[in-house]
């Protein structure tokens, strides 16, 4: 628990930091490219859109969805308002696991601490997933599913996601400087994880009600099915799921408490796992 | 006169592994697997304020190690290292980033030296000029010559002015008129009352710029002192070393280690 309070202080401390490396952790892995950082736009809605063709028109023949209280909605942005998380969470889930070991021979004489590392690698990612966010938003808008009053829970899934992408990076990143291994298993896992999360397909759709259940553990669902509520203004999602958001937040807290304790107990060395 | 460096009791101890899975072994389970390696054993030694101290010693003797450790780049095994103000290493790698160019470079280094937007801007002309870098400093740093890039590493950890300052073997890179303005800018520093810690393997520099010589050999204090006392030994040492022949070098190396891991049982 101390060691909770240690890293989350260190994070307000140095924010400005993070703010300041976050820009230049964009600047500096598209600086080779001619269209610079509109590439990491690019990159998902061209991954968007091959979703949308396979699952979208192919598979699901352009059925509509439906969803909970009865509306129906098209595929493409029933997979928008979900698609656009999983990337936020993808690469910073990624890049945050080998934030530290790639960065330490570098990093390792710094005024700052090391905590502060997957922090900003997932800082620079929230700028992204902010513009895809707003891109999303423009697309509802103009396709009839206008902004309303259930907005107002973005605020608070967006800061749900964010803890939570933090203290999942505490723990892969530490243990992935440890074992590199680790970061290959997290590799194979999330690319699995893309299908078991109601991103391109439905789970609710499935009837038996404890295969339902068991897909529920993932976290993400909760963030995804957050972010929908939302943007179709389906009702406030964290207060009617209430058992689910305690869930969530018990998940997160023991991520949180996990990933500082070994990161703390084990930062001193880092440098020798290299 | 105040203490600047004070290193006491130091060893580093690194883990040879014969395979991967001893090092799973070794991590998870209480049992130590793999073999120690001793870099550095019980170095003993402490650096008044204003002093220019050498590290010299044959290659693999632990210089680097010491120096890092003194830098706090890399975690001592035991002992401790007290420093009183704070450390800079310049080393010929110093950490740029190549995508980016030189003077965002120089703000990003800065800033993850704790400095603060105005302080940056203010000491930012200040590095670009000592860099003698002109066009090139808006240029990404991976197209810079590796004479370029030291001279960047030199001028940002020296105009950061920091309390101690460690160079390992940096000077080499630059040519003659670059080293003579970093030996200037040194001579600077030790008149302002600085610490410095100078890792070199050129014998002329450090008769020419350093006072005290630290003597190491295989990871043990061989001799500190004067760089008139020191120095000499060193010099006829090395000359004896460099006569030996292969045998007699290894012969000679074993002999030392032997000794050294002698060392640890009796002052313990």
């Amino acid at each position: 628990m101390k060691s909770v309070i240690t890293v989350i202080k260190e994070q307000i401390e140095h924010f400005y930091l993070v703010k300041r490396l976050s820009l230049y952790e964009l600047k500096s892995s598209n600086s080779n490219n001619y269209l610079g950082m509109a590439w990491e736009i690019i990159n998902p809605l061209i991954q968007i859109l091959i979703y949308w063709f396979v699952f979208g028109y192919g598979i699901r023949q352009r059925n509509e969805i439906p969803l909970e209280n009865g509306m129906e909605v098209p595929f493409i942005h029933w997979m928008l308002a979900g698609i656009i998380l999983w990337f936020f969470f993808y690469q910073s889930t990624i890049k945050g696991s080998k934030s530290i070991y790639s960065r330490l021979r570098m990093l390792s004489k710094m005024n700052f601490p090391m905590s502060v590392i997957p922090n900003y690698i997932i800082f620079s990612q929230l700028y992204i997933h902010l513009v895809m966010w707003f891109i999303t938003v423009v697309i509802m808008q103009i396709s009839g599913y206008p902004i309303n009053f259930y907005y107002l829970q973005f605020v608070y899934f967006l800061f749900a996601t964010f803890i939570f992408i933090f203290a999942l990076a505490l723990v892969t990143s530490t243990l992935s400087t440890i074992i590199r291994d680790v970061h290959m298993f997290l590799n194979a896992t999330l690319r699995m994880l893309l299908y078991l999360s109601p991103i391109l397909w439905q789970i609710s759709g499935i009837d038996d009600p404890f295969i339902q259940t068991i897909m529920k553990i993932n976290p993400l669902y909760y963030l995804i099915e957050g972010y929908r509520a939302g943007f179709f203004g389906l009702g406030w999602y964290f207060i009617e799921n209430w058992e689910y958001t305690l869930y969530f937040w018990a998940v997160t807290g023991m991520l949180l408490i996990i990933g500082s304790t070994i990161h703390v107990k084990f930062r001193r060395h880092f440098i020798d796992f290299l | 006169m105040e203490k600047a460096i004070i290193v006491k009791n130091v060893s580093k101890k690194y883990k040879l592994y014969k395979k991967s899975s001893e090092k799973i072994l070794d991590l998870i389970t209480p049992k130590s697997y793999g073999e120690d390696f001793y870099a550095l054993r019980h170095v003993d030694f402490d650096a008044e304020k204003g002093d220019v101290v050498g590290f010299v010693g044959i290659n693999g003797s632990g210089k680097s190690t010491l120096s890092n450790i003194i830098a706090g780049i890399v975690p001592e095994t035991t002992g401790s290292v007290t420093l009183n103000g704070q450390a800079a290493l310049i080393a010929v790698a110093s950490g740029l980033k190549g995508d980016l160019t030189g003077r965002e470079n120089i703000e990003l280094k800065c800033l993850m030296l704790g400095f603060s937007k105005k302080e940056i801007q203010a000491m930012e002309d200040d590095i670009i000029e000592f860099a003698e870098l002109e066009k090139f400093i808006d240029q990404p740093v991976k197209s810079y010559s590796s004479g370029m890039k030291s001279r960047l590493g030199f001028a940002i950890s020296v105009n950061i002015d920091p309390d101690i300052l460690i160079i390992d073997e940096a000077l080499s890179v630059g040519d003659k008129a670059f080293a003579e303005k970093s030996l200037e800018k040194m001579k600077e520093f030790k008149s302002r009352g600085k610490t410095m810690i100078f890792v070199s393997h050129s014998i002329s520099q450090m008769k020419k710029f350093c006072e005290k010589i630290l003597w190491l050999e295989f990871g043990v204090v061989k001799e500190f002192g004067p760089v008139d006392e020191v120095m000499p030994k060193y010099e006829d040492f090395l000359e004896k070393y460099k006569k030996m022949s292969k045998k007699e070098k290894r012969k000679y190396r074993e002999g030392a280690i032997k000794n050294n891991s002698k060392l640890k049982t009796t002052t313990i």
